[in-house]
């Protein structure tokens, strides 16, 4: 471009070139403040989701009295009295104790309900989205109406119907969440669909099937599951709102929804026994959210960045 | 367009329809006597037996169906068993109540998320932003009855300042919508800023910018009114959700809606009223539902109807 | 240059802008003409109740529960009432004898009228008998051995005549209300008039709210509180927190612990009287012969494993009191007949001397049968622990199939959670509902958890047609004996009737049949 252009007085290439940008602009660009911005959302999200599951996990490990240990002379007590780090609750069963095993419960439905519902999305969305046709209206047809749907009324009468146990549960909110996936992994599979690689597979006589599973999908699936960190937040805000409303597993089974709805009873006497558990829920599911939002912010910037 | 309007119609139609047959044959199938919940503890098999006659339930599912669809047409949805006054009745007694939280919930979403979103994209990036970032996410993340029952314990019973039930005055209004539209406004809210950042970013603004447009006319005119068409249409969708989603927050304040029925109905195993609820909410959702996607076109001239648009 | 101002491409988007607008407003019209305004406070001379169920109607042929009877007879009455002692007083009535084994002489009050003026007639009773017995499914028709039948003598007076004598009839017509014959269904009645001292000036079955007003034509003493308003709040929180604020003035049916809650606060008085209903953890009898709970002994070995006065004490914040008869001592006929005690040694001693070891038992209950429930049923559970039997719950929401289950048609269990009430205030109701079951009805499964002991159900009869009374008292007391040594229930406790209102309400004669006269109910202020 500038081979005829008259340059300027040789510089030496030591000394570095005097420019407008300084440091501070740089620190305050929008990719550097996107980075950081989505950095400090990966590491909060990672300290709160773990703050909580870790207990969580090691449940049965950690020193506390067992979670249907009941102490009816030392019911309804303050958090930090007689070492119970969350009180007791109305039979003076250990709230700490029941939260964290609750927790368990309440963390294997959701998880369990995220890859059901991201498998069932993600075969169905692709299938949607590749084969077009009938596939794609009968989809799309479902997805819509599932929006309709009373939905809450819904799960509460097929648990009616089959029994509150965790394969029940999961299911039920595995069906609430597929259409989320399947309408992300649809559109992701309608444009890659167009992707010369695609027509390439196709030019070589690879059969539609193979191609669909073998190529698109695992383009696809990286980013589709990026989404499956929030419907995991969500799974278990539903599970908690089911259990509240009296669909959760047998008594004395204690899951997070129906610690609280035990509880709102007692509110205005001994208001730990819905704060806490409630708090819990909050910091997983806000953690769950924070690195679910960092992940994407990352992804997008660097789908951002390639050409 | 009028056969576009007439395909879409139709599809309406027959969600609703696959909707309201799912419900009936799945509480049929349930465990559970609507006769036993009807007559009290005393009742003897015999009189159980003469109940489910009376109610129609001695006959085979299919008959009560195809008797159900004739209902329907001369706009009959039986009689309500835990009522006993016409299902239909019922629900259009309760229906004004959610329609009313719903609405009163959407106002203040859009009154408080629309200059957050606005706000949060004109700063964003910067760490105030994602102050209020956290402050959203944590929006969406708390439980409906949670944050209801924490409302209530601090408005109706520390500092009483609101009731905590019911619908005597304008002001028991005020938990229950504020409830149901914290997670709105934290959708919502990300949503605004997230097409006001797309917008404010846009060639077209920076080009109006250097032809020296005041940068309230830029976000308020030219970036507002490109991003209002998904966030009305998201509005519209998140109203139609409400009406059926409500029914947590109806359940903690004794609201006197169509979710809390809901509840009882299942509780008595109240068919007809159970049918009606659903037909009659699966309705007004669709409606809504179709409302928004009709005016989608409308409102932004570059879509046309009946192509697909890119979700 | 380019132009910077309004095209025409400008005008015909604005032009579609307001046709979205115009639109959007005429569907937005009738959804906010379809929004509903708030309820309106009452005012200063308003009693305000939250009652814990939907008040369906203001008639009791079918299902009935504890607060609804207040609201009911506000407005409809019956020929007697059972009072506060729990015996019949004569409220349409003024007199009502046995004049022989079988027939009752009743005469109607003089001046005794509807609110519209009409006067009440002796074929409105004829008429209310017939519906009462025709409705399905009625409540109220399992507590008449037989219907009587009215055979006029005059225009106020005439006769209930039966087939076998019912002694206890002034109790039994006090839940049949009467209303004008010419509007009387064999269904509940959705409105017309009754002989109240209130009448519903508004009522809205759907969301449960009605609004009462005095009755101008009422026959008898004006009530003092000018207009009842009646709110339906399910939620127990809700109730307690409405009270708090002075929202409402009464509530009913509170849990211990909510009452617990109100008991110190300024305002709100708490009124309690022990009740007419038992909640029991009575044992399937439909076992086969060889099961261990077939055996009184292993039944009885059992309840010395609940700590009952804990239960009381600790679980139930002290609102109950421990059983000790079959049914709850204060009703008219019932005696004391025995006493559960807690001796978790001797449950496991005689348990292993009868051979029982490695015993399962299955709980269940329907949730919300009883205040508390679940707490309860999760300590026995540790208690039944404690003594080396293995216990499960199982909870069955509300609208379960937990019937089928009861009729022995569904799963095998052991224990059930029951909650059961005389309305008539007479033990000899209970006997008969619970412990009068005969082979025939066990043939249907319309037995009470399968107990059959043609023996007592015998005596109970016996009992329930004897017309001397002192005679009766002794086969009633051999009976409820009777049935304390087959060990029917694990434990059993007699809860008490809660209700809590504001100062400004006046005292509430709460009845132990958990209902209250709201004609003599006042307001301060």
């Amino acid at each position: 471009m500038s081979t005829t252009h008259p340059g300027p007085a040789r510089v030496r290439r030591s000394e570095p070139r005097p420019s407008a940008v300084t440091a501070k602009h740089l620190a305050r660009a929008k990719v550097t403040r996107q980075r950081r911005g989505s950095r400090l959302k990966l590491w909060a999200g990672l300290v709160c989701t773990l703050l909580v599951v870790i207990p969580v996990a090691l449940a049965r490990v950690l020193p506390l009295p067992g979670p249907d240990q009941q102490d009816l002379a030392g019911r309804r007590l303050a958090p930090l009295v007689d070492g119970h780090l969350f009180g007791t609750d109305q039979l003076g069963r250990d709230l700490l104790s029941r939260v964290l095993h609750g927790g368990q419960v309440s963390l294997l439905v959701g998880l369990l309900a995220v890859v059901v519902s991201g498998v069932i999305g993600v075969v169905l969305g692709a299938s949607a989205g590749y084969f077009g046709g009938w596939v794609d209206t009968v989809v799309s047809r479902l997805l819509e109406a599932q929006l309709s749907l009373p939905l809450l009324m819904m799960l509460l009468l097929v648990v009616a119907l089959f029994g509150p146990s965790i394969p029940v549960i999961t299911f039920v909110i595995a069906i609430a969440q597929w259409p989320e996936v399947a309408r992300l992994t649809r559109s992701l599979v309608l444009v890659e669909r167009e992707k010369p690689y695609v027509a390439a597979a196709r030019v070589l006589g690879l059969h539609r099937f193979a191609i669909l599973l073998r190529h698109v999908l695992p383009n696809v699936v990286k980013q589709a599951s990026l989404v499956v960190l929030l419907l995991l937040a969500q799974a278990v805000l539903l599970e908690s709102a089911l259990s509240y409303l009296g669909a959760g597993p047998q008594r004395p089974f204690a899951t997070w929804g129906r610690i609280i709805s035990d509880g709102q009873d007692y509110i205005t006497t001994s208001w730990w026994m819905v704060t806490l558990p409630g708090l819990v829920i909050v910091a997983l599911v806000v953690g769950v959210n924070l690195l679910g939002d960092g992940l994407r912010d990352r992804a997008r910037r660097r789908k951002v960045s390639t050409p | 367009m009028g056969s576009y309007l007439l395909k879409r119609l139709g599809q309406s139609v027959l969600t609703v329809f696959l909707t309201i047959s799912t419900v009936f044959v799945l509480i049929r199938l349930a465990p559970g006597d609507p006769a036993a919940a009807y007559a009290g503890p005393l009742a003897t098999t015999e009189d159980l037996a003469k109940i489910r006659a009376s109610f129609g339930l001695d006959r085979s599912v299919v008959e009560q169906y195809l008797l159900f669809l004739k209902g329907i047409l001369t706009g009959d949805l039986g009689t309500s068993y835990s009522f006993r006054s016409p299902a239909l009745d019922v629900v259009l007694e309760r229906l004004p109540f959610t329609i009313t939280l719903a609405l009163a919930a959407i106002l203040i979403t859009t009154v408080v998320s629309v200059p957050l979103g606005v706000w949060m994209a004109r700063r964003a990036d910067t760490t105030r932003e994602l102050g209020a970032n956290v402050v959203t996410i944590a929006g969406q993340s708390m439980p409906d009855f949670w944050s209801g029952i924490m409302l209530l314990t601090v408005f109706a019973v520390l500092v009483p300042v609101l009731p905590a039930s019911g619908f005597a005055t304008w002001g028991g209004l005020v938990l229950p919508a504020v409830t149901v539209a914290i997670l709105q406004i934290a959708l919502i809210s990300r949503l605004v800023r997230s097409e006001m950042a797309k917008n404010l970013t846009a060639p077209y603004l920076t080009v109006a910018r250097s032809r020296g447009v005041s940068e309230r006319a830029l976000v308020w005119r030219y970036a507002m009114t490109n991003s209002s068409i998904p966030v009305v249409t998201a509005l519209g969708t998140r109203f139609a959700s409400m009406l059926n989603g409500v029914v947590v927050v109806e359940v903690v304040f004794a609201w006197p809606g169509v979710g809390s029925l809901v509840v009882r109905a299942l509780e008595t195993r109240d068919y007809p009223l159970i049918q009606a609820t659903v037909l009659v909410t699966a309705a007004l959702a669709v409606t809504v539902q179709l409302l928004v996607d009709l005016a989608y076109p409308l409102l932004d001239p570059r879509v046309r109807l009946g192509k697909k648009v890119s979700a | 240059m380019t132009r910077s101002g309004s095209g025409p491409e400008l005008s015909r988007r604005t032009l579609l802008r307001w046709g979205a607008i115009a639109g959007a407003g005429v569907t937005l019209g009738p959804l906010l003409n379809a929004c509903a305004g708030p309820t309106g406070t009452p005012g200063p001379g308003t009693l305000t109740l939250a009652l814990n169920r939907s008040l369906v109607s203001l008639d009791n042929k079918l299902n009935q529960f504890d607060a609804a009877v207040t609201v009911q007879r506000g407005v409809r009455q019956a020929l007697t009432m059972v009072g506060q002692d729990l015996k019949p007083r004569l409220v349409l009535a003024d007199r009502f004898e046995l004049t022989a084994p079988t027939q009752w002489t009743v005469r109607l009050r003089d001046g005794v009228r509807y609110s519209d003026g009409s006067p009440v007639t002796v074929q409105d009773v004829k008429t209310a008998l017939e519906m009462y017995q025709q409705v399905n499914g009625s409540f109220i028709a399992g507590f008449f051995s037989e219907f009587p039948t009215v055979v006029p003598v005059d225009d106020a007076t005439f006769v209930l005549q039966t087939e076998r004598p019912i002694p206890v009839l002034d109790y039994l017509m006090a839940n049949i209300l009467v209303t004008p014959s010419a509007s009387n269904r064999p269904e509940e009645l959705q409105d017309g008039i009754g002989s109240g001292p209130y009448v519903m000036r508004s009522g809205n079955r759907g969301t449960g709210n009605y609004s009462l007003a005095v009755n101008e034509n009422y026959w008898g003493a004006k009530p003092r509180v000018p207009n009842v308003s009646v709110r339906f709040v399910p939620e127990e929180s809700s109730r307690v927190v409405s009270l708090r604020s002075g929202e409402v003035d009464v509530i009913d049916s509170i849990t211990p612990d909510s009452a617990d809650q109100l008991a110190g606060l300024p305002g709100v008085r708490i009124t309690r009287t022990p009740s007419t209903r038992i909640n029991q953890l009575f044992y399937n009898f439909r076992k086969p012969q060889g099961h261990p709970l077939a055996d009184p002994r292993v039944r009885e070995a059992l309840t010395y494993a609940i700590d009952g006065r804990s239960l009381v004490q600790d679980v139930l914040v002290g609102s109950v009191s421990q059983a000790d008869g079959v049914v709850p001592t204060g009703l008219e006929g019932a005696v004391r007949t025995g006493e559960y005690v807690h001796d978790p040694k001797q449950a496991k001693q005689r348990l292993d001397a009868l051979g029982v070891r490695d015993l399962s038992l299955k709980i269940i209950w329907e949730s919300g049968e009883f205040a508390s429930d679940t707490s309860v049923m999760e300590a026995v559970l540790q208690m039944l622990g404690q003594v080396g039997v293995r216990a499960t719950l199982q909870q069955f929401e509300p609208g379960g199939d937990i019937l089928s289950w009861r009729q022995g048609k569904a799963g095998d269990w052991d224990v059930l959670g029951n909650g059961f009430s005389s309305p008539t205030g007479l033990a000899v109701s209970i006997l008969q509902g619970m412990y009068a079951g005969t082979p025939e009805k066990e043939q249907t499964r319309d037995t009470y958890q399968g107990y059959v002991v043609p023996a007592i159900a015998a005596q109970i009869a016996d009992a329930s047609a004897e017309p001397d009374a002192t005679r009766r008292a002794q086969l009633l007391s051999d009976a409820q004996k009777a049935v304390w040594a087959t060990w029917p229930c694990l434990w059993a406790f007699v809860p008490n009737a809660v209700l809590a209102s504001r100062d400004r309400v006046g005292d509430i004669s709460l009845a132990p049949t958990n209902s209250y006269d709201l004609a003599s109910a006042r307001l301060e202020g």
